[in-house]
């Protein structure tokens, strides 16, 4: 999982959003010593293209979703969206440009105030930038949760209480969508749910990007989740990438082992088949202080003694399927030349 | 999961609408100007009836006469006129003042926080009642009106619990999502603090607006006991106490009903703050 | 070890700032300090005697130079202080140091009864309302700890005083301190109270307190592990589980400390005990610039002291706070 490299990385022209070497630490106290949330990742998003990034809790996948936004500002590394670097704007621009990229939260109830009426929450992008008149305003916002299955009626009397889990996240993407974003990054929206209404969510965010012309980014720690709704999916662990493949290329031959074991542990709904085949021992390392080499060599039922002095690149396996591994579960042995030529390991 | 199952919280039980009615009761009575009240005597009118001696309650003193000759009840409603006023005046400066600097500290942080907890500390180490009478006193070398140097320290008083309150709920307020959600929608650090932070506060100030009143209310009666309150003529709740207490044995009344009200006064602000604390689910805080 | 030290560093400056805070009050509005520490109008001899004695102490006048003046003078007296030298009060005729020899005894018996009885009160009816949560005993203990602290210690006083005093011969006013060990009665009479007038508050507070913290406790696993291994109710109940809850109690007996320092002034004075809260309230209307900082400065340090103590207590026994202030 240790995965450098940016051998995954594409150069076309409707790329909307790059990622390079972002890196994000935070200071433990006062000890000196720091957590490394992220430690040096890459991607990109093409418009129209949903990215799902995918991990068990603590490997940086949360907080990568924040840093894009610039919340807060990473330790380092490149975040270009739309043609502009974010990590270095300021003030009003910052503002600005922030707005064309939103953000859907994890906790649906948390993430609404809960002292103000539903509808002023999804108007106040609206009036923060002063966006057309006020009646203007609330025909879109009224427009909006019409299309999320709100209704606009109970919107303007209620308080985010008054509603369900499921609903309030579907207030929380009428907000995201009402400056028309062209970005958005979903962290977590569908975790805090029930399972039932879990599709819904799910299926109500991939009609609102065909007619919003949206691109997503799908923060989840569940596979299953990320599944149908990704066209690509990256694979974290530790704060590093792990394998980045098309959405069914990753579920029918995951090449690295911590996807099989994320894939593995899908639950299926049929008692004859046996689960865990590949099952994973112990707890994630403390991301205080990582392993050497290969982040998740302590862990990896194939490890030997080069992945834990030597970190794996990411590199192209088949077409389109890139993997941080030395020894993948398919694609052949990572050759041991690469190592020296590209390896600026930290 | 998402949803907390709604607890059967009323905000008016029994004991929330009698302190309710009692309030609302003792202000009338306290604030409404006495022309209005026919049954009111003055306060200080000496009333003898046969031998100038205090006379028990009954229909000719409700709660009968102190050894003066003047109307206890009456006495009552006028000190507690003193009373609450020197108590909510003090927990509005207190939320005012305590406010500003809880809310600097807790949204600015950084070196700002570190300043305002090191006056916060300094200000929670004094023991209150010594503080107290050693600024009363001093004020009164500067012949400033006892009702206003009375006030002045209850104020100073109740600055830094409420600022440390209000700074708690800010910082736990400042991480939640909705703050984090409005700072990506691009709206400025004022608007979040007027738009998403402020209303937050609103039913923590208001549990300890009610909790504060009662505690200084029960302050200002120490304050009159050690001669550190409001000067004759006029009275307060504990200064009626202490003044009496020493005929206690003869004229049990003029002592026992201040203390009454003085005891269902605060315990009424008491209930109606713990009404606020459920009602919004917050914490004991410690005033 | 670091974390001690800073947080003993802060104590240290907040002991500064509030004390050195004291000295400039008892300035405020005075026109000469000498004759302030001498007791008033006196011959013109004793104010010559009175400024030989305490020849750093001098009015302090400009914008500019008053508080270099201040600070000079706040050094001098912390340095007799530290020599043990607190001063001597004109107006009472005898040395800071004797006002506490005689005072403070009175003064520290009321305190620590009121303590006492505090935690007579609070340990069994905060253990089992816990245990018999919610029953008929919980509800109305509730209720009752409720309205104690609804009511001022001045109300209990009144009330007490009524009550027990004024019928019975038993409680008289006993200027005169009685030290436990010379009569154990007439401390009883002497104390019983004052005492029992804070400890009532203090019961209160404390028995809310341990009845949330062992509600929280008799849930853990440790319980129900004890409960497993055969352990009889009530040992698992006032061994196992009062066990884990004295720390949280130690602290609010610490955080209550100061409160119970402006508690002591008032009984002390309703009930006519000979304690250093009265000598204060006289000290003040004198303005014996002595007697006011040396009294808030013991006040203060005692509280202080014991604030660092339960901190560093706390850190010592219970690995996960050392751990989270290690953390940040």
């Amino acid at each position: 999982m240790a995965g450098t490299g940016k051998a995954h990385l594409r150069d076309t022209d409707d790329i909307i959003l790059r990622v390079e070497d972002l890196v994000m630490e935070f200071p433990v106290g006062r000890t000196g010593l720091k957590v490394n949330a992220v430690s040096g990742i890459s991607f990109d998003v093409r418009r129209g293209e949903t990215l799902g990034l995918v991990g068990e809790s603590g490997c940086g996948k949360s907080t990568t979703g924040k840093a894009i936004m610039q919340l807060p500002r990473p330790t380092s590394g490149s975040v270009l969206f739309e043609g502009n670097e974010l990590t270095t704007l300021e003030g009003q621009a910052m503002r600005e440009a922030r707005t064309r990229m939103q953000m859907i939260f994890q906790d649906p109830i948390s993430s609404l105030n809960p002292r103000r009426k539903v509808r002023d929450i999804v108007r106040e992008p609206l009036v923060i930038w002063k966006r057309g008149l006020p009646t203007e305003q609330l025909d879109k916002v009224d427009a909006l949760l019409e299309e999320v299955g709100i209704d606009p009626q109970r919107a303007a009397e209620s308080q985010p209480h008054q509603f369900s889990g499921g609903q309030c996240q579907r207030i929380s993407i009428a907000r995201s969508l009402v400056l028309d974003p062209s970005l958005i990054i979903c962290d977590e929206p569908v975790s805090a749910l029930d399972v039932s209404v879990q599709a819904q969510v799910l299926n109500l965010l991939e009609d609102l990007k065909a007619k919003h012309g949206l691109t997503l980014i799908f923060v989840a720690h569940d596979l299953a989740v990320v599944k149908n709704i990704s066209d690509r999916v990256a694979v974290m662990y530790l704060g590093k990438m792990c394998e980045v493949a098309p959405s069914d290329v990753l579920f029918e031959a995951p090449a690295h082992h911590y996807t099989a074991v994320l894939k593995d542990s899908i639950p299926v709904p049929d008692p004859e088949i046996a689960v865990g085949k590949v099952a994973i021992e112990g707890e994630p390392p403390s991301p205080v202080l990582p392993p050497n080499g290969c982040r998740f060599h302590p862990r990896c039922p194939a490890a030997d003694e080069r992945c834990s002095t030597e970190e794996p690149q990411l590199r192209e396996i088949a077409d389109n399927h890139f993997v941080a591994c030395h020894h993948p579960i398919v694609g052949g042995e990572a050759p041991v030349a690469v190592r020296s030529a590209t390896s600026p390991v930290s | 999961m998402a949803r907390a199952p709604k607890r059967p919280n009323r905000f008016l039980t029994v004991g929330s609408i009698l302190s309710l009615v009692w309030l609302g009761g003792i202000a009338l009575l306290a604030f409404i100007p006495n022309d209005w009240l026919p049954f009111m005597r003055e306060a200080d009118q000496r009333v003898r009836i046969g031998r100038n001696y205090a006379y028990g309650p009954g229909v000719d003193f409700w709660m009968g006469s102190d050894r003066l000759g003047r109307d206890v009840f009456a006495r009552n409603i006028y000190g507690g006129r003193i009373s609450l006023s020197v108590a909510m005046f003090s927990i509005a400066v207190g939320l005012t003042l305590g406010g500003i600097l809880g809310l600097m500290a807790g949204y600015i942080k950084g070196k700002v926080d570190t300043v305002i907890n090191v006056l916060l500390d300094v200000l929670l180490s004094f023991p209150a009642l010594i503080l107290a009478i050693l600024v009363v006193g001093r004020l009164d070398v500067l012949e400033i009106n006892r009702f206003w140097s009375v006030m002045m320290v209850l104020s100073l008083l109740s600055i830094a619990p409420i600022a440390r309150i209000v700074r708690a709920q800010t910082l736990s307020l400042s991480e939640r999502d909705f703050v984090l959600a409005a700072r990506s929608l691009g709206a400025s650090k004022w608007r979040i603090l007027a738009k998403e932070i402020l209303p937050n506060l609103v039913p923590a100030m208001t549990t300890v607006a009610f909790t504060g009143v009662a505690v200084l209310m029960v302050a200002e009666g120490g304050l009159a006991f050690l001669g550190y309150s409001v000067e004759s003529p006029t009275s307060s709740w504990g200064k009626l106490i202490s003044e009496n207490r020493e005929r206690i044995d003869t004229a049990w009344w003029a002592t026992i009903f201040p203390s009454l009200m003085l005891f269902a006064t605060v315990l009424a602000f008491n209930i109606i703050g713990d009404r606020f604390a459920r009602r919004f689910d917050i914490r004991e805080a410690a005033l | 070890m670091r974390y001690a030290l800073t947080r003993i560093a802060r104590f240290v400056f907040v002991f500064v700032i509030v004390t050195f805070l004291v000295m400039l009050a008892t300035r405020i509005g005075s026109k000469d300090p000498i004759r302030d520490l001498a007791g008033g109008q006196v011959s013109p001899e004793v104010m010559a005697k009175v400024e030989a004695d305490y020849p750093y102490i001098e009015k302090c006048e400009g914008a500019l130079a008053y508080l270099p003046c201040m600070g000079k003078q706040y050094a001098a007296w912390t340095f007799d202080m530290v020599r043990g030298e607190m001063g001597y009060s004109y107006a009472q005729e005898q040395t800071v140091g004797e006002m506490f020899k005689q005072r403070g005894p009175a003064t520290f018996w009321v305190g620590f009864w009121a303590i006492i009885i505090g935690l007579l009160i609070a340990i069994p009816v905060g253990v089992y309302s816990a245990y018999k949560r919610d029953s008929l005993f919980d509800r109305f203990m509730s209720f009752g700890s409720f309205a104690t602290l609804s009511t001022p210690q001045l109300v209990v006083a009144v009330f007490l005083l009524y009550a027990v005093a004024s019928r019975f011969d038993f409680f008289p006013n006993l200027w005169n301190y009685v030290a436990p060990w010379s009569s154990p009665v007439d401390h009883f009479k002497n104390f019983f109270l004052p005492s029992l007038t804070l400890g009532i508050g203090l019961g209160a507070v404390w028995s809310r307190l341990l009845r949330a913290d062992m509600i929280m406790t008799l849930q853990s696993d440790f319980i129900n592990l004890a409960r497993a291994k055969g352990v009889s109710p009530n040992r698992v109940l006032w061994v196992h589980a009062l066990r884990s809850s004295v720390l949280s109690l130690i602290t609010s007996v610490a955080l209550q400390l100061s409160g119970l320092v402006s508690g002591a002034v008032v009984a002390e004075q309703f009930f006519g005990v000979g304690g250093v809260g009265g000598r204060l309230v006289i000290a003040v209307q004198q303005n014996d610039i002595l007697i006011i900082q040396a009294i808030t400065a013991v006040v203060v340090a005692v509280v202080v002291i014991v604030n660092v103590g339960v901190d560093l207590l706390y850190a010592v026994v219970d690995p996960r706070i050392r751990q989270a202030r290690a953390l940040g």
